[in-house]
C-alpha cells in the first residue's frame, strides 16, 4: 500500500466527517417520516341495487361517513360491481369501506409506549456514538465506534421485526385465541397510536382487521446507516478508496451470507411450526407463534431415528470400503512408476463421467444378480465405488505433497513397502486422510437417487429417502419434513466445517499442482 | 516426483487391485449392462430379450418429450455451470481478500455443499409456494411486497427457479476450487504488477485469470458432469410437470425406466447422454488444457 501525504489524509478525513454527518442528518430526518403505515377498515357496508350517484348511493355514503367520522381522517373506497341480468337490464352493487390509515413515525411510536418505539431513538444514539467514537484518538474507542455503527445497522431490521412481533404476534395470537396473556397495556397503547383513542371497546375487532405495512422509508435507513459506517471507517483510516471498497466488500459478503443462510432459516422455523401455520395462506408471522419442539418427538415416533441409523451405517461402511481401496491405489499413484499409470487415471476420470443416475437401470440389474437388492450393504458398495475417484484424487494429492525421504529411509532400514506406508506415511498424511474420510462420508450421507431405486423396505431406508415419506402425493407435512431435514443436515454441516480449511489445501495439491 | 523403490515389477498393480475390483464390479459392469440393454429388447415386465439393433434409440428419439428435454438439458447445463462459475469466481475473489470475519464467511459459503440436494430442493420448493411459501411471507412482512406474488406462475418460471437452485448449490464447489487456485498464486506476481502500474482489472486479466485457469478447468469439467447428471432438484420441485416440459434428460430417463416401464428406450437415453457428455467435457478439456502438461 502506498503511504498518503498528510495533506491528502486530512482531506479524506474531512470527507469522512462530512459523509458521516450527512448520514446522521439523513437518519434523523428519516425518523420523522412515516416508517410504517397501519390501515384498518373501521366500517364497511354493501348496498345492493345501487347505482353510483343515485339517491340510495348518497344515503349510504352519508351513513358510512357518519359512522367513520369519529376516527378523524378516513378514506372511503367504493367497489362497484355491475352485472347484466337475464332480462337485459343492469344491476349494480356498491361496497363501501371506510379505512383509517396512520403513518407512524418514530416520535409517535415512542410516545405510544409500545416497546418497539424505543428502537428508533436507540438507532439514533448508536449512530451518534459511532460518529463520536470514531473521532476519538485511542484505538479501542475507534473499534467501539465501528461496533456502534454495526449496531445502528442492525437496529433497522430489529425495529421492523419487533414491531411486527408486538402487533402481529403478541396481539394477533391473543386475539385469535392461540395464546393467553395480558395485553391490555398493548391494546390501549395501540388504540392511542392508531385510532386516537377513539376505538374503546371495538379495539379488538379493529386490530383483528388491521393491515400493517412498512414503507420504503424504513429501508432507506439501511443505506443511511451504511453510509455512516463508511464515513466512520474513513475518519479512522483516512483512505477514501479503500474505505469505500471495504464497505462494498462487507456489504457483498453480508448479502451473500444472508442469501445462503435463508433456506436454513426456512427449515428451522418451518420445522418448529404447527401444521396449521405451515399451510396457512394468510399466515404472516416471521417466527412461529408457538415453538413446537414436540415435532422432533413426533418424527422420532415415525421412525426417523431408524433412518438416521441406516444413513450412519451406510456412510461409515462406504467410507471404510472407499478408503481401504483408495489408500493403496493413491499410494501407488503417488509413489510408484509403472506402465498403465495414465490409463488407470483415465479410468478413474471416466468413472466420474457416469453418475449413478444414468446407470440406474444397470445398477439395479447388477444388484439383482448379486442378491444385494434392497440391502444397505449394496448401497454401501455402490457409494464406495462412485466415490473412489474423489478419494484417490484427494489422497494422491496429500501423498504427493509429503516428501518421500522418510519412507525411503524406512525402506533402507528393512521396512517393507507396506510397513513404510502404515508406519511412516499414514501418520504424516493424517489431515488429508481425515479430509477424504469426511468428504466420502458426507457424499454417502447425502446420496439420494440410488437409494430411492434400490431400497424398497421402509426400515432399510436412509434418511434422505426417509424424509420423503412426509411428502405424499396430495399432502406434504412440511413441519415434519423440515424437522427431519434439520436432523439430517446439522451433523454433516458440522463435519464439513471441520474439513473446510483442509479442503482448499486438498483441492490445490490434488488437482492443480499435480 | 518422489518415487520409492519397488522390488517386484507387478507390485504396483497389486496396490491398485482392490480399487480396480471395486470399480470394475460396481461401475464398469453397470456401464456394460446399460450398453447391452440399450441394444436389447426389454418387455414391460423387465425380462431381457434378444438383440434389436437401434430400435431402442429410435424409440428414445421419437419420444414426444425428447425435443423439449434436450433443449431443457442444454439450458440447464449451460446456465447452471456458466452462472455458477462466474458467481463462484467473484465470491472466491471476495473471500480471498483480508477482512474481519473471513473464516465465518467461508464456513457459511460451504453450507449448501454440505447439504443433501433433496433437502435443499425441498426447502426451495416450500419457499416459492404461492399460497403459503416463505418468500412471500418474508417479503410481505418486511413491507417489500404489497401483495403475494405467484413465484411459479408458469412452467418456464419454475424451470428458471430450478436453474437458480442448481446455481445456488453449485457455487460453493466453484468457489472453493477457485479459492484453492488463488491461494497458490505467489504474492510476488501482484507486487510486480503493482510496480508496473497495473490496476485492478489489468491484474485480474494478466495475473489472476491465467494462474487460476487450471482450477477453473477442473471445476468446470466436473461441474458439467455433475450438473448434467443432477437429478434431485428437478425431481423434487416439479417432477417434470406439466407433461415433461420441465424435465431434463436424467429425470426423463428415470421416469421412463421406473414409472413408465420403458427400460429399453431409457437405457438408450443413458447412452445418448453419455456420448453427449463425453463430447462436451472432452472438447472443453482439450480446449482449455491445450499446451499445458498437467500430471
Amino acid at each position: 500500500m502506498k503511504k498518503q501525504s498528510p495533506d491528502n489524509s486530512a482531506r479524506s478525513r474531512r470527507a469522512g466527517l462530512i459523509l458521516s454527518l450527512s448520514a446522521l442528518a439523513l437518519i434523523l430526518l428519516l425518523l420523522f417520516l412515516p416508517l410504517m403505515r397501519a390501515s384498518t377498515t373501521v366500517y364497511s357496508k354493501k348496498s345492493a341495487n345501487t347505482f353510483v350517484g343515485d339517491e340510495k348511493y348518497l344515503a349510504v355514503r352519508a351513513e358510512v361517513e357518519a359512522a367513520a367520522a369519529a376516527y378523524g381522517d378516513v378514506t372511503i373506497t367504493e367497489d362497484v360491481t355491475l352485472r347484466e341480468k337475464s332480462d337485459g337490464t343492469q344491476s349494480s352493487m356498491v361496497a363501501f369501506s371506510a379505512a383509517v390509515a396512520r403513518g407512524l413515525n418514530a416520535p409517535r411510536l415512542l410516545k405510544s409506549g409500545l416497546p418497539s418505539g424505543l428502537l428508533p431513538p436507540a438507532l439514533l444514539l448508536c449512530a451518534a456514538l459511532c460518529l463520536l467514537l470514531s473521532l476519538a484518538r485511542p484505538r479501542w474507542a475507534q473499534s467501539l465506534g465501528v461496533g456502534f455503527g454495526i449496531l445502528s445497522l442492525l437496529c433497522v431490521p430489529a425495529f421492523a421485526m419487533l414491531t411486527t412481533r408486538v402487533f402481529a404476534r403478541t396481539i394477533g395470537a391473543v386475539l385469535s385465541g392461540a395464546r393467553q396473556a395480558d395485553i391490555s397495556a398493548y391494546l390501549s397503547a395501540a388504540d392511542r397510536l392508531l385510532y386516537d383513542g377513539q376505538a374503546g371497546e371495538n379495539i379488538r375487532s379493529l386490530l383483528g382487521g388491521m393491515q400493517f405495512r412498512y414503507t420504503p422509508w424504513l429501508w432507506a435507513l439501511l443505506p443511511a446507516c451504511f453510509a455512516l459506517l463508511c464515513g466512520a471507517l474513513l475518519i479512522m483510516n483516512a483512505r477514501l478508496g479503500s474505505a469505500l471498497g471495504r464497505g462494498a466488500l462487507y456489504a457483498f459478503i453480508i448479502a451473500l451470507c444472508v442469501i445462503i443462510l435463508y433456506p436454513y432459516y426456512v427449515m428451522f422455523i418451518t420445522g418448529l411450526r404447527t401444521p396449521a401455520e405451515t399451510n396457512d395462506m394468510y399466515f404472516l408471522h416471521m417466527l412461529p407463534v408457538r415453538w413446537m419442539w414436540s415435532n422432533f418427538r413426533d418424527i422420532i415416533d415415525r421412525g426417523v431415528l431408524r433412518y438416521l441409523g441406516n444413513s450412519l451405517l451406510l456412510s461409515l461402511g462406504a467410507t471404510g470400503v472407499s478408503l481401504a481401496c483408495g489408500i493403496p491405489a493413491a499410494y501407488a499413484m503417488a509413489r510408484m512408476r509403472f506402465r498403465g499409470k495414465k490409463a488407470f487415471l483415465g479410468f478413474v476420470i471416466m468413472s466420474q463421467m457416469f453418475a449413478p443416475v444414468v446407470l440406474l437401470v444397470g445398477i439395479s440389474q447388477l444388484m439383482n444378480f448379486l442378491r444385494l437388492n434392497d440391502t444397505v450393504v449394496g448401497l454401501m458398495l455402490i457409494n464406495a465405488a462412485f466415490n473412489q475417484a474423489f478419494a484417490i484424487w484427494l489422497l494422491r494429492g496429500t501423498f504427493v505433497s509429503i516428501s518421500s525421504e522418510m519412507e525411503q529411509a524406512a525402506c533402507i532400514d528393512g521396512c517393507t513397502t507396506f510397513g513404510a506406508l502404515v508406519r511412516v506415511l499414514l501418520p504424516m498424511a493424517a489431515p488429508g486422510i481425515v479430509t477424504t474420510l469426511i468428504f466420502v462420508f458426507i457424499n454417502a450421507w447425502n446420496e439420494y437417487t440410488i437409494s430411492t431405486v434400490l431400497i424398497s423396505t421402509a426400515s432399510k431406508k436412509p434418511i434422505t429417502v426417509g424424509i420423503t415419506q412426509f411428502s405424499s402425493f396430495n399432502m406434504i407435512e412440511w413441519h415434519y419434513l423440515f424437522a427431519s431435514a434439520l436432523l439430517a443436515t446439522i451433523p454433516v454441516v458440522i463435519l464439513f466445517l471441520c474439513i473446510e480449511k483442509h479442503l482448499v489445501a486438498g483441492l490445490t495439491s490434488g488437482g492443480v499442482k499435480g | 516426483m518422489d518415487t520409492i523403490l519397488v522390488r517386484r515389477k507387478w507390485e504396483p498393480y497389486l496396490w491398485l487391485l482392490p480399487s480396480l475390483i471395486l470399480m470394475t464390479v460396481f461401475v464398469v459392469f453397470p456401464i456394460l449392462i446399460v450398453f447391452k440393454l440399450s441394444f436389447s429388447e426389454i418387455s414391460r415386465a423387465g425380462t431381457v430379450g434378444g438383440f434389436v439393433g437401434l430400435n431402442n434409440f429410435k424409440a428414445a428419439v421419437q419420444d414426444k418429450a425428447f425435443g423439449t428435454v434436450m433443449k431443457n438439458t442444454a439450458v440447464w447445463v449451460v446456465s447452471v455451470v456458466g452462472i455458477s462459475t462466474l458467481l463462484g469466481f467473484i465470491i472466491a475473489m471476495a473471500l480471498n481478500s483480508e477482512f474481519r470475519g473471513r473464516k465465518i464467511a467461508r464456513s457459511i459459503v460451504v453450507f449448501p455443499w454440505a447439504t443433501s440436494l433433496v433437502i435443499q430442493a425441498s426447502a426451495w420448493n416450500y419457499i416459492i409456494k404461492y399460497e403459503y411459501g416463505n418468500l412471500n411471507n418474508v417479503l410481505l412482512n418486511l413491507g417489500i411486497l404489497k401483495n403475494a406474488v405467484n413465484w411459479r406462475a408458469s412452467y418456464q418460471i419454475e424451470f428458471a427457479w430450478e436453474c437458480g437452485v442448481g446455481i445456488f448449490v453449485t457455487i460453493p464447489f466453484v468457489t472453493f476450487c477457485v479459492l484453492a487456485g488463488l491461494q497458490s498464486i505467489d504474492a510476488a506476481y501482484y507486487e510486480a504488477a503493482t510496480v508496473d502500474g497495473a490496476g485492478f482489472w489489468k491484474k485480474l486479466r494478466h495475473v489472476t485469470l491465467p494462474l487460476v485457469r487450471p482450477s477453473l478447468t477442473v471445476s468446470t469439467v466436473l461441474n458439467i458432469i455433475y450438473v448434467f447428471n443432477s437429478f434431485p432438484i428437478v425431481y423434487t420441485i416439479t417432477k417434470g410437470a406439466p407433461a415433461n416440459k420441465t424435465d431434463t434428460m436424467v429425470t426423463l430417463l428415470y421416469m421412463r425406466a421406473f414409472y413408465d416401464q420403458q427400460k429399453g428406450p431409457a437405457t438408450a437415453m443413458s447412452v445418448i447422454g453419455f456420448v453427449i457428455l463425453c463430447i462436451v467435457a472432452g472438447v472443453y478439456m482439450i480446449m482449455s488444457m491445450r499446451g499445458e502438461e498437467d500430471l
